[in-house]
């Protein structure tokens, strides 16, 4: 049997190949996540490794307590590392400094949207911040390091004099001596940071106390006990190696969510290949019914017949898995270099390496779908009669709609688009209903798989017509002949179909999404500029509002203060506003609050327990715990804080603090450059203060929903590829089948260019027939993904980026087809026509 | 003059002179052809007649350019294959020449009046109406038009062939054994109308068989041996083609 096997697999070497290249993609993709994320935290690991070496032991602050969130982060004090310094065994030790201290661009205005962390770089062995070019500040007060990507998107060198505003706002020049690396260290990626010695970023940021203490000494187990007897009760005290560890998981954390992201992809990927090798395995059973049955006359049991298919499927599944093994090591090495040349702030050090984990998931992930794909057409094999092998030719495959399938996809159509339906119209928006749309989805697509072969003529009939029309006599033959197996075609087109439907979804989300919020900040506040500081923080002086809401050429001004307070044992913000507002009230009414009133955003009602009418408690800072009535809840996209209160109110329970927000509206008419200069003047004195205008925040908001999408996509296009070889194969198999038929239009006068057209609008057809199931479900259930996840969503079809998709899957369709097509139109007339 | 006096004077239909065909190469040399001059006449039923591997196929794609030969001429009426490129060949397949097979001639996705106007459609012709009818009541095929090839009996799916070869009004129709597959009497019908259609339509139809009882049905038969045209016989019977494949083979 083994040798029948392997003859079949020789007789069938290009049609398996294509079956392969299904799985080796789909394995390929799975172990690149896992080379490319073992990489990364190879590389977090080094680093880790050679920074925390350094360090015999560190004291960390105690934890953040969870239940009090508006509390600072717990330091350690100076007198702490005093005390430490002065140990027996301690060789050295630094404090670490963190705090703000934002570094001011060549405009003048502080750079980035997050202030820069300005932090202390400490001078001696316990040095652990990685100095790239130039020097550390080392003792020089005046000196200051920044990191690489801040240092070039603000185009910053060596040599210049850099601008840093102290915690007073006050500004101080530093000679920039040298670059840093960030390592492995997620904030300082995020913010930037700018480094100087440890009196000068505690002058700078204001911190008196540090974020750690590091600890050199000799025998690290001992100084720990040691240190840990002189620590504050709570500080933690570890060495350097439990302190490596700890990075290293928090570093993990991180490379774990981008593996499970990734991995998303390749389950897709790996779901359809294995539609695409069930599919070739049936057609090939298929096609050797006379073989088997020949097999069977002479002998072989059905086991030996199920045993021969399952081999041949196990050879396919080892060959690919092995082939997308080294096609995933070389996706993760271009990745990897890819991120290096784009100086992505990742540790690309470590060398790429193909793990064993990865090899043993990635042979058992292709070998399990393989042969787990091929056992139903191996179950068909072993059914095939002896008599079989004594039948002149294969008989057409007919296909009847059985009850218990029509049945069967009914419950399950009703069952997904009802869960769907209840996720959307009737749960709340929330995770919860999201997660029953899904469902709804995944269920519903079972209905369709089902349902396929049904659908299949009627569709190819729809999408046919206009080809029909077109090609003539190829474009009729080509469409009768796409819903000729409507099995075939159906899994043929549902590969397809997977990719394309969670193309849509994506879209229909992303787009739906982008008119939802447009439309919600319309409706709010169609506000032009939004001037806020970069910590958001309450400190614009009134007179900046002021000062504008007098110029000519805006229309409004409303300027928005706001602080945190509690209520109960809730951290809340509250804040006033002054100007022309109307907020979007959800309940109630906000007209005119009085004294003893407040509105409140509704989400935090919710959190608080409060509805219209109930009475809130707020302990201020001025007027002790006042009692507020709830008059009404505000639409969770206001502007305003979370409990809005009259001014005069929030006057007396803070005090007159400066704003946190002033919001603009141009006069009608009024040039946006000429406005935008009034605005600039009005804040050019407070390099903190930044304008951002709508169309700015807007445009951000769609470039990075753009991005989603375009990643989003993008790996989705690998499910897509694979479904088109799935095309190539049910194609090459079909043009294998009909090459009698082929032969004969040949001979009665069909040209070469008309065959090949022939098969290209079939692969047409099926393209299209697969994209419009999937524009269908992926639109319907982008509308109940959207209705689920934002409460008074509005609904958008990007009609073009859907035509697009449903263009180029017929595209694609047509391109799958140039091989088989070329094969078919080269076979000759009469060496086809003697084919059995 | 008579319709017979017509095709007499008409000059043949097919032209073969010198024609040769070697398969392979080296030891695996097969000569098929070696050398065959004939002619087809117009408005005649000819049938090729030799026993298996004679050449026989051979000489019919030679002669309806479905293959080339190795050397030698062929003329399709006034046309000249030898030389022609792959679409030239077509399209005069589509004008000129009729098929019937031993077998699978017609495609299953298509009902049998489709199956029979598919040549024009290929060819972008409009059919004949008067021709199609008459076509039809021959054949006898009315209350199956609708039929796709599966639930059709083997003798009828052999004459929507012959109808399908006809309707477009070739110059020469070929068909190579297209009895074989059939029991004797659906042969009979098919044979006899495929001589109806040469007496009342005025068809050429060049006939491959190694059945004398169907090469009785023509006009005139040419026997080949070993790829070479040995004999003919016009106005045959089953009983002097038998003789004459007896002599041959004897
Ligand atoms: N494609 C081919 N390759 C090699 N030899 C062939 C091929 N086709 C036919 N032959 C050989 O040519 C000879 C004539 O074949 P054919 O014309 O099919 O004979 P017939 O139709 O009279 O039975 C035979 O010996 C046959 O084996
Ligand atoms: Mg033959």
């Amino acid at each position: 049997m083994l040798k029948t096997a392997v003859a079949g697999l020789r007789a069938h070497r290009l049609r398996l190949l294509l079956t392969s290249l299904a799985i080796t993609l789909g394995v390929g993709f799975i172990a690149g996540t896992f080379v490319l994320t073992d990489t990364l935290k190879a590389g977090f690991s080094q680093r880790i490794t050679a920074e925390a070496d350094k360090v015999a032991v560190a004291v960390l602050p105690r934890e953040r307590d969870p239940a009090r969130p508006g509390e600072q982060a717990p330091v350690l004090s100076a007198s702490l590392l005093e005390r430490l310094r002065a140990l027996p065994g301690v060789t050295d030790a630094r404090g670490l400094v963190r705090g703000q201290a934002p570094l001011l661009g060549k405009d003048g205005k502080a750079a980035g949207d997050m202030a820069t962390s300005g932090i202390s770089v400490a001078s001696g062995p316990l040095n652990r911040t990685t100095i790239v070019s130039g020097t550390g500040p080392g003792s020089d007060d005046g000196a200051a390091v920044l990191d690489e990507n801040t240092a070039k998107t603000h185009g910053f060198q060596v040599g210049d004099t850099i601008t840093v505003l102290d915690q007073e706002k006050r500004a101080h020049q530093f000679k920039l001596v040298g670059l840093l690396d960030p390592g492995v260290d997620q904030e300082l990626a995020y913010t930037g940071a700018v480094g100087f010695t440890t009196a000068t970023a505690q002058r700078m940021t204001g911190e008196k106390g540090f974020r750690e203490i590091d600890v050199a000494g000799a025998d690290p187990a001992r100084l720990k006990r040691a240190v840990a007897a002189a620590a504050d009760p709570g500080a933690e005290v570890v060495t350097g190696a439990e302190l490596a560890g700890r990075l290293a998981r928090q570093a993990g954390v991180e490379t774990e969510a981008l593996t499970v992201g990734l991995l998303m992809f390749g389950l897709v990927a790996m779901m359809v290949a294995a539609l695409v090798i069930y599919n070739t395995f049936n057609i090939l059973v298929a096609q050797r019914t006379r073989e088997m049955a020949l097999l069977r006359c002479i002998g072989a049991t059905r086991g030996q017949v199920f045993g021969s298919i399952l081999i041949e499927s196990a050879v396919v599944g080892v060959v690919s898995s092995v082939l997308g093994l080294l096609t995933g090591y070389g996706l993760g090495a271009v990745t990897m270099a890819v991120l290096r040349a784009y100086d992505a702030p990742l540790p690309t050090g470590a060398s790429v390496t193909l793990s064993p984990a990865t090899i043993v998931i990635g042979l058992t992930v292709g070998l399990v779908v393989t042969v787990g794909a091929a056992l139903l057409p191996a179950r068909t094999a072993t059914r095939v009669a002896p008599v079989a092998a004594l039948r002149a030719q294969a008989e057409e495959q007919t296909f009847r709609t059985g009850l218990l399938r029509a049945l069967l996809a009914a419950a399950f159509l009703l069952a997904g688009l009802g869960a769907a339906g209840v996720g959307a119209l009737v749960m709340d928006p929330g995770q919860a209903s999201l997660f029953v749309v899904m469902a709804g989805g995944a269920v519903t697509f079972l209905g369709v798989l089902i349902l396929g072969p049904v659908l299949v003529r009627p569709l190819s009939a729809l999408v046919g017509w206009v080809p029909r029309k077109l090609f003539g006599v190829p474009g009729r033959l080509a469409v009768d002949n796409s819903g000729r197996n409507p099995r075939r075609a159906a899994t043929t087109t549902v590969a397809l179909t997977i990719g394309v439907t969670l193309m849509t979804l994506i879209s229909v989300v992303t787009a739906s999404t982008r008119v939802t919020v447009a439309a919600k900040l319309d409706e709010q506040f169609p506000v032009d500029y939004l001037l806020a500081t970069q910590d958001r923080d309450s400190s614009i002086p009134r007179s900046v509002g002021e000062s504008l809401r007098k110029r000519p050429e805006l229309a409004k001004v409303v300027q928005i203060r706001d602080t945190t307070a509690t209520s109960g044992d809730t951290p809340v913000l509250v804040g006033t506003f002054a100007g022309p507002l109307e907020p979007d009230v959800t309940a109630g009414s906000a007209r005119a609050l009085a004294a003893g009133q407040v509105a409140v955003a509704a989400s935090v009602a919710a959190d608080l327990g409060v509805r219209v009418g109930d009475s809130l408690p707020v302990r201020t800072k001025r007027a002790g715990t006042v009692s507020l009535k709830v008059v009404a809840l505000l639409g969770d996209e206001s502007p305003l804080p979370s409990l809005t209160v009259a001014e005069p109110e929030f006057d007396r329970y803070f005090g007159k603090l400066p704003d946190s927000q002033v919001l603009v509206n141009i006069k009608d008419g009024v040039p946006a450059g000429q406005a935008r200069k009034v605005v600039d003047a009005a804040t050019a004195a407070y390099p903190t203060l930044k304008v951002a205008s709508s169309t700015e925040v807007r445009g951000e908001f769609d470039e990075t929903l753009d991005m989603v999408l375009m990643i989003i996509t993008g790996l989705l296009g690998l499910a897509i590829l694979i479904s088109l070889l799935g095309i190539a194969n049910t194609l090459s198999l079909s043009v294998h089948e009909r090459t009698r038929e082929s032969a004969l239009l040949r001979a009665l006068g069909l040209t070469r260019p008309q065959l090949r057209r022939m098969l290209s609008v079939e692969a047409l057809v099926l393209g299209l027939i697969g994209a419009l199931v999937g524009v269908a479900l992926g639109g319907v259930f982008g509308w109940a993904a959207v209705r689920a996840m934002i409460d008074g969503a509005s609904f958008s079809v990007p009609g073009g980026q859907i035509a697009l998709f449903v263009a180029l899957s017929g595209l694609a369709g047509v391109l799958a087809a140039v091989l088989p097509a070329r094969r078919a139109a080269r076979a000759s007339i009469v060496g086809s026509l003697a084919a059995t | 003059m008579t319709l017979t006096e017509t095709r007499r004077h008409a000059p043949p239909a097919v032209v073969a002179r010198g024609l040769t065909k070697v398969y392979g190469q080296g030891d695996a040399r097969v000569h098929a052809l070696r050398g065959v001059d004939v002619a087809f006449a117009t408005g005649a039923f000819t049938a090729i007649m030799g026993p298996s591997g004679s050449g026989k196929s051979t000489l019919m794609h030679c002669l309806a350019g479905l293959d080339t030969a190795t050397s030698g001429t062929v003329h399709i009426g006034d046309v000249e294959l030898t030389g022609l490129g792959d679409r030239r060949l077509t399209l005069l397949r589509r004008e000129r020449i009729g098929f019937v097979f031993q077998a699978f001639n017609l495609l299953p996705t298509l009902t049998a009046e489709q199956n029979i106007r598919l040549p024009l459609e290929i060819a972008g012709r409009r059919a004949d109406q008067v021709l199609f009818d008459r076509v039809i009541r021959t054949v006898g095929l009315r209350d199956r038009l609708g039929h796709r090839p599966t639930e059709l009996s083997g003798g009828q799916q052999q004459r929507v062939a012959v109808a399908r070869a006809l309707i477009s009004k070739p110059q020469v129709i070929f068909a190579d054994e297209p009895t074989g597959n059939l029991d004797s009497r659906s042969g009979a019908e098919v044979l006899s109308f495929l001589r109806s259609s040469v007496r009342e339509l005025g068809q050429t139809i060049v006939m491959v068989t190694h059945d004398p009882m169907a090469a009785s049905y023509a006009d005139r038969v040419v026997f080949l041996h070993d790829g070479e045209l040995v004999t003919e016989l016009d106005a045959p019977t089953p009983q002097s083609v038998l003789d004459t494949l007896m002599r041959l083979e004897g």
